[in-house]
């Protein structure tokens, strides 16, 4: 079924694996040459109107409505499939597929296929999918990336798109927040894949390299974009300057099988087709940074010259010396700055402060380095390594480190040994990488506010699809306060209160600091509660799954547990279901929702509400002049009903969300510029 | 100061290749007020690239086998922090290979080769359809036929040939300078510009450019640089020829690049010249080739001066100008920075990039900029109504898209800088309000703020009466009793002249006539019928000394009515009158009025407004520039046909108004104006301002209306309005 390589040698790829779904290596080089070859545009000006116009179109052609109409005719067909016998059933499965792979479904084959895949879901994993869960599958087969409330089953939705997808396009990518879910979900949806014909495997960070040759063979490989986008961009450093297929043969041809083919072999056969779980975040918020290979930087020993400027810059006074702006992370030295740095500088020895220029460098690094990277904010020190910390979520990300010498900066600042600044060998966006797939759909609960970048950028269309049961969470006004104590004895209380009604209550932090703070006050009361980090294993799941458990009180970083169903139970239910709290603001509007949609799952009872302070990070960088004025203004605590308040919460998170658009924009033109005026594309 | 980072993040994409500069590539190194550049030349696609000392050293480490991450290390040490960055590497790099003076893999990148090649053409045709004022049609290669012609005028370029140039242009000028009143005869410039001359013209026209170009081709030839294009440039319609000599710039010397610059008008003034001289042999004789040479002169001179001297458009001037005070790319560099002064004061862009500036070139490449701007809003305006008022449709069409191309775009791409541009992220809202705040400013001042409104029109003279004062005997002015504008009495002198040998006839005849009453008298006495005889006599004689009194009264010359005193008859003391000869003339003032024609599309508000209460009139005359005479009464004489009030007015009679020649010919009375026109009388206080002759009837004049201030924004859409009214709706 698999397109026939046209290679007369065969032999087993370098990861070995099972026979079914083996892939000549020429065939591997082939594939992965040809997806290099494509070469995503980045549409400016009266084409970038021309494209948001056609996604325009093209979601008037598939529309929601048209969506249900069609997932109710597939719901019409079930009498007929539900008594078919299993061989019966495969027998009709395998004319589908044979459709599928022939790229000649029509309409017909495809509800006659969604209706057999709901059968086999139901068979084989016990879930039946609703009519809502089969337009959300109809939608992804469609290229659409389509918003799911949160808890309406989208691991399910996407488990019945994917054998279509992997049919007609030969392999999938399956994408999804963390390395836990990927194993959790490939396994667990195996058996719908394997009654369909299909090979499945996941992608995870400890499997070395060896095995993924094997697993990304497959059809249907699950991963996250981080796993998979650096596989893929250590191909293209491998496969170096291959550019096309018949140069990656002769290559390989002229190699033989001598280590040095092997040492060329990419490991990611192409970029077919993805489904993206959480698509805003991967899409949207991931797009911020690019994507590096780095390794150490062969250079001089430095790590003096760090521990030096941070000296330095500790001697130097904030305001008349140099001033540091927050939100672009910098800091701006004065003249008198400068003026006692020539003297400061004249006391090193190492040459490299007689370059003025490069030394003013280095002292404003670290200067941005002790002012505007904190510890449990930014980073975490973990066995004496500094750990940048995921600002969005809240989670370690061990193997990045902050580029061009700030993460030295930063070691140098807090006194811990300083490793080799890493020089950059390969970088990706995400925004390039996920349009050079061939096909791409989306899945997200929160993803119609970001549906204008997902159409400019992607030129997918974003439709969203309707609940299965009608939404009855609760969303209780936004609280403001004075002071950010203030803020969280209210946040305590409030626990307190919705504790002794027996509700489970959860509580969102955006840092691993904010949690532990949450967690001691509420020990001060005495009161039981779990803190989930977001190290994304198990035993995370487990505990958040019993979150909603009556009386639980969870507190968690944003992504800590994401893509586990929090049950609750019948008293927890009775009293009203699960209520989430939000300590602060996200900044972005999206990454509020997302985690308000913890509660009210499933027609589920629930409610949520979000408590704010001008204290908050997002207020002091993003409206530090009204926050200040609207403190001089007023002496109570408390501010919600505050007109102005209200408004400085808003359009702080507004500019928030503003600003990381033009980054993201900036990343995408930079992608473009690199591409369009610098050799070797 | 500017961040200079030393990391960049594209560094990457770079720093394991191993590039170096194709390998025709020429490079030669110039001086611009006293630095070192080196130019890069690729002659094949005829692209430059600028590379400072620093840039240059590392290109040239560039050698193929090096690394970019070597190359830059190498120059790291070498230069610490004067080397370039890796953000200044990468860009240099980029530029370089954009231009297509790298070569970065060993294997020619096809593809983006091709892309690129793509790009320049349509970025070409895109520039064409932006310059539709200056369309560029490519013709042939010329470069064989200046290699042949170029030996032949060889031993003419050089200093020696450029002093004989200068000789033959002074001698040229000081012959021309003995005629120069038949060279400026108003009536033989009116009539090698009129239309029945235009074939001629063109002929000469497009000789003259042919020396031209052949001039800049052949000098750019004689110091070693190419010339691959001939084409013919459409300037507004019009067509000049055109070379491409740009293959100058790589010359290291500035002088030979000037020369090249200004050999075009060398040539073209010398073929003047000679022109010139020619006509000045052929003056006498007359005929086809004194006019011809008159037209060649003519041509060859002014069209050089207005057009290629002009430093303000991108015609030799500019070049040569840019090559004088070296500072290549002026007009490019001179926009660039005061984008960048806007982008760094106005909305405080910390880390704007300003353009390469020399040293003492900040005031210089300012001022151009603003200059250039300005000139280039005139000549926007200057040519679309000159091209309306001849063709109103293409003229309009023109217009919009000139207008789309030189404001509308820019404005566009300014609008979105300030919504996109990330250096200003931080500073949006405050670059938002301020881009709002100027415009609301300018809009208050142009919309808001009442300004004068002026009307002008032209008038004439004309007076009821009106009186020549001539000299009624010849003799010699003795003395002149008045001063021009001086009122005078009926009968007052003006002048007392002297002719001695009438005063002698007056006197012998005085004699005779007493000799001839003494004799008659005796006669009486003695003899009857001789005193008969003698009466007749006498009679005659008596005549005659009346006669010669009379003549002899006539010397002083008397005002025939009251009224001022016109012309100056000062110019005639102790000079010799004729009879019958012009002294001066009387002009009765309670008379005089001035008459203008007004065109009722342009002079609508005469409708609404009434003298006095809205609007006040001056009226200015040709010969007192600076001095105004108020008008005190006004008259709309209700016309609205097409009659001019005076031939004076009319455009064939030397005035502005454009009449209707088939009019004329159908023998219709007196001149008729194209359009309807309003007829309006003044009478102006031309004794109060003081000195000056009295205007005489049939002198033109300006008359200046003040209308009550309004904001300027109304005043030109009415403007506007006026010019498209009646033009649109036929």
């Amino acid at each position: 079924m698999q397109a026939t390589p046209s290679m007369p040698e065969s032999m087993p790829s370098p990861g070995g694996g099972q026979a079914a779904h083996d892939l000549t290596r020429y065939e591997v080089m082939y594939q992965a040459l040809r997806a290099r070859q494509r070469k995503p545009a980045h549409y400016t000006g009266l084409d970038k109107v021309a494209v948001m116009a056609r996604a325009r179109a093209d979601r008037l052609r598939v529309t929601r409505r048209s969506l249900m109409a069609e997932a109710n005719r597939i719901d019409a067909l079930r009498p007929g499939i539900f008594d078919l016998s299993e061989s019966q059933l495969d027998e009709s499965l395998r004319a589908s597929r044979e459709a599928f792979v022939r790229g000649r479904a029509d309409d017909e084959q495809l509800r006659q296929a969604l209706g057999l895949l709901r059968e086999i879901a139901r068979r084989e994993t016990g879930q039946e999918p609703y009519v809502v869960q089969l337009a959300g599958a109809l939608g992804l087969y469609h290229g659409r990336v389509i918003e799911m409330a949160t808890g309406e089953g989208k691991t399910l939705t996407g488990s019945i798109a994917a054998p279509l997808i992997a049919w007609s396009r030969s392999r999938l990518h399956v994408l999804t927040v963390n390395d836990y879910l990927a194993a959790r979900d490939a396994e667990s949806r195996a058996p719908i894949y394997t009654r369909c014909g299909l090979t499945v495997g996941a992608i995870t960070q400890e499997m070395p390299p060896a095995e993924r040759a094997g697993v990304y063979a497959r059809h249907i490989v699950y991963g996250t974009p981080k796993q998979i986008t650096a596989d893929w961009l250590r191909d293209q450093l491998r496969i170096g300057r291959l550019k096309t297929p018949w140069s990656g043969r002769q290559a390989l041809t002229r190699l033989g099988h001598s280590p040095q083919a092997a040492g060329l072999a990419p490991l990611v056969p192409g970029l077919h087709a993805a489904i993206v779980d959480e698509a805003d975040a991967v899409l949207i918020d991931e797009g911020v940074v690019p994507l590096i290979i780095a390794q150490p930087r062969k250079e001089d020993e430095m790590s003096g010259v760090y521990h030096a400027a941070a000296r330095i810059a500790s001697r130097l006074d904030e305001g008349p010396d140099y001033t540091i702006e927050h939100v672009r992370r910098r800091a701006e030295l004065k003249r008198r700055g400068r003026d006692r740095l020539a003297d400061f500088f004249g006391e090193e020895s190492d040459p490299i402060w007689r370059a003025p220029r490069r030394a003013e460098e280095l002292i404003k690094q670290a200067l941005a380095a002790r002012h505007c990277y904190l510890r449990g904010h930014q980073y975490q020190v973990v066995d004496g390594r500094v750990v940048i910390v995921d600002e969005y979520t809240g989670r370690y990300l061990a193997d990045r480190s902050w580029e061009h010498g700030l993460h030295q900066a930063v070691e140098a600042k807090e006194g811990v040994e300083v490793t080799a600044d890493r020089e950059t060998l390969a970088r990706v966006s995400f925004q390039r990488f996920f349009r050079s797939y061939r096909f791409l759909g989306g899945m997200s609960g929160t993803v119609v506010d970001g549906r204008g970048e997902i159409e400019a950028v992607y030129q997918r269309p974003v439709i969203a699809i309707p609940t299965n049961r009608p939404l009855i969470r609760e969303r209780w006004p936004t609280r403001i306060f004075r002071s950010s104590s203030a803020k969280f004895a209210a946040i305590v209380d409030s626990i307190v209160a919705q504790h002794a009604q027996g509700r489970p209550v959860l509580v969102g932090t955006r840092s691993i600091e904010v949690s532990e703070r949450v967690s001691e006050r509420l020990e001060a009361r005495g009161l039981a509660h779990q803190v989930l980090n977001a190290n994304f294993d198990e035993t995370e799941a487990e505990l958040i799954a019993q979150a909603g458990r009556s009386g639980a009180i969870t507190v968690a970083t944003n992504m800590a547990g994401r893509g586990t169903d929090i049950l609750l139970d019948e008293r927890a239910t009775e009293a009203g279901g699960l209520h989430v709290i939000l300590t602060e603001l996200h900044a972005s509007k999206r990454i509020d929702r997302q985690f308000i949609g913890r509660s009210g799952r499933q027609g589920d009872p629930g409610s949520a509400q979000i408590f704010t302070s001008l204290e908050d990070e997002l207020l002091v960088h993003n409206m530090a002049p009204l926050a200040a004025f609207i403190r001089r203004r007023t002496a109570r605590e408390e501010i919600s009903r505050d007109r102005l308040a209200r408004f400085a919460v808003r359009q702080a998170q507004k500019k928030a969300e503003a600003r990381d658009r033009i980054n993201r924009g900036h990343v995408l033109r930079q992608d473009d510029w690199i591409e369009k005026h610098l050799p070797g594309g | 100061m500017r961040d200079r980072p030393t990391f960049s993040p594209m560094w990457s994409r770079v720093h394991a290749m191993k590039p170096r500069l194709r390998s025709h590539t020429q490079i030669t190194r110039q001086h611009y007020r006293g630095k070192r550049w080196h130019v890069v030349h690729d002659p094949a696609s005829n692209q430059f690239y600028r590379l400072t000392p620093m840039a240059y050293e590392f290109v040239c480490l560039l050698d193929g086998k090096r690394s970019v991450e070597e190359t830059w290390h190498l120059c790291l040490e070498t230069h610490g922090d004067s080397a370039p960055t890796q953000v200044e590497a990468v860009e240099l790099i980029s530029q370089l290979y954009n231009a297509n003076l790298l070569m970065a893999e060993e294997t020619p990148e096809t593809e983006q080769l091709l892309n690129r090649a793509r790009q320049r053409v349509k970025k070409k045709a895109i520039g064409q359809a932006m310059g539709i004022m200056y369309f560029r049609i490519r013709l042939f290669n010329p470069d064989a036929i200046f290699t042949a012609v170029e030996p032949i005028v060889r031993p003419l370029i050089n200093r020696w040939g450029f002093i004989a140039w200068c000789v033959l242009m002074l001698s040229a000028l000081v012959a021309l300078a003995g005629e120069a009143g038949t060279l400026f005869d108003s009536e033989r410039f009116q009539g090698a510009i009129a239309p029945a001359n235009w074939p001629w013209l063109i002929v000469v026209f497009i000789v003259s450019k042919i020396i031209h170009e052949s001039g800049h081709g052949l000098v750019c030839k004689r110091f070693g640089g190419q010339v691959p294009e001939f084409g013919i440039m459409m300037l507004v319609m019009f067509p000049a020829p055109f070379v491409d000599a740009s293959s100058t710039w790589a010359f290291a010397s500035k002088w030979k690049r000037v020369a090249v610059g200004a050999a075009g008008m060398i040539f073209e003034l010398a073929g003047a010249a000679i022109a010139g001289v020619v006509w000045l042999a052929t003056l006498d004789t007359g005929g086809v080739v004194n006019q011809f040479a008159y037209n060649a002169m003519l041509t060859a001179s002014i069209s050089t001066i207005i057009f290629n001297a002009n430093p303000l458009m991108r015609f030799d001037g500019y070049y040569i100008l840019s090559d004088l005070l070296e500072a290549p790319n002026l007009m490019q560099r001179a926009q660039n920075l005061i984008k960048y002064q806007f982008q760094r004061y106005y909305y405080r862009v910390k880390n704007a990039k300003p353009p390469t500036v020399q040293p003492g070139e900040r005031p210089v490449l300012i001022a151009y900029g603003w200059l250039a701007l300005a000139y280039r809003v005139f000549l926007f305006f200057s040519i679309t109504l000159f091209v309306m008022g001849q063709l109103f449709g293409l003229g309009l069409v023109l217009a919009i898209w000139t207008a789309s191309v030189w404001f509308i775009i820019p404005v566009g791409k300014w609008t979105h800088w300030l919504a996109t541009n990330p250096q200003l992220a931080e500073k949006r809202g405050r670059a938002v309000l301020a881009s709002i705040g100027g415009i609301a400013l300018a809009g208050v001042l142009l919309g808001g703020v009442p300004m004068p409104d002026h009307r002008r029109a032209s008038a004439v003279i004309e007076s009821e009466q009106f009186t020549g004062v001539y000299a009624g005997t010849a003799g010699f002015v003795e003395d002149v009793l008045v001063e021009p504008g001086q009122l005078v009495e009926e009968g007052q002198a003006i002048a007392v002249a002297e002719n001695p040998e009438l005063e002698a006839q007056l006197a012998q005849a005085q004699g005779q006539f007493r000799e001839l009453e003494a004799r008659f008298r005796d006669a009486m006495a003695q003899e009857v019928p001789i005193a008969d005889l003698m009466t007749e006599r006498r009679a005659v004689l008596q005549e005659r000394v009346a006669f010669l009194q009379k003549r002899v009264d006539e010397l002083t010359i008397r005002a025939p009515h009251a009224g001022h005193i016109s012309d100056d008859p000062r110019a005639l003391a102790g000079m010799y009158v004729q009879q019958g000869e012009p002294v001066c003339a009387v002009v009765a003032t309670e008379d005089i009025r001035v008459v203008a024609s007004m065109d009722q599309r342009e002079a609508d508000w005469l409708q609404t407004m009434s003298f006095e209460q809205d609007f006040t009139a001056q009226i200015r005359r040709r010969t007192q520039p600076g001095v105004s005479h108020e008008v005190t009464t006004f008259v709309r004489r209700d016309a609205g046909d097409r009659a001019l009030p005076h031939p004076a007015l009319a455009d064939v009679g030397g005035g502005q108004v454009q009449t209707d020649r088939q009019a004329m010919q159908q023998g219709s009375q007196g001149a008729q104006a194209t359009t309807p026109r309003f007829i309006v009388e003044m009478d102006a206080d031309f004794a109060a301002s003081g000195s000056g002759a009295v205007p005489l009837p049939g002198e033109r004049v300006a008359v200046r209306f003040t209308l009550p201030p309004r904001p300027l924004i109304s005043q030109w859409v009415d403007r506007l309005r006026q010019l498209v009214q009646g033009r649109i709706d036929i």
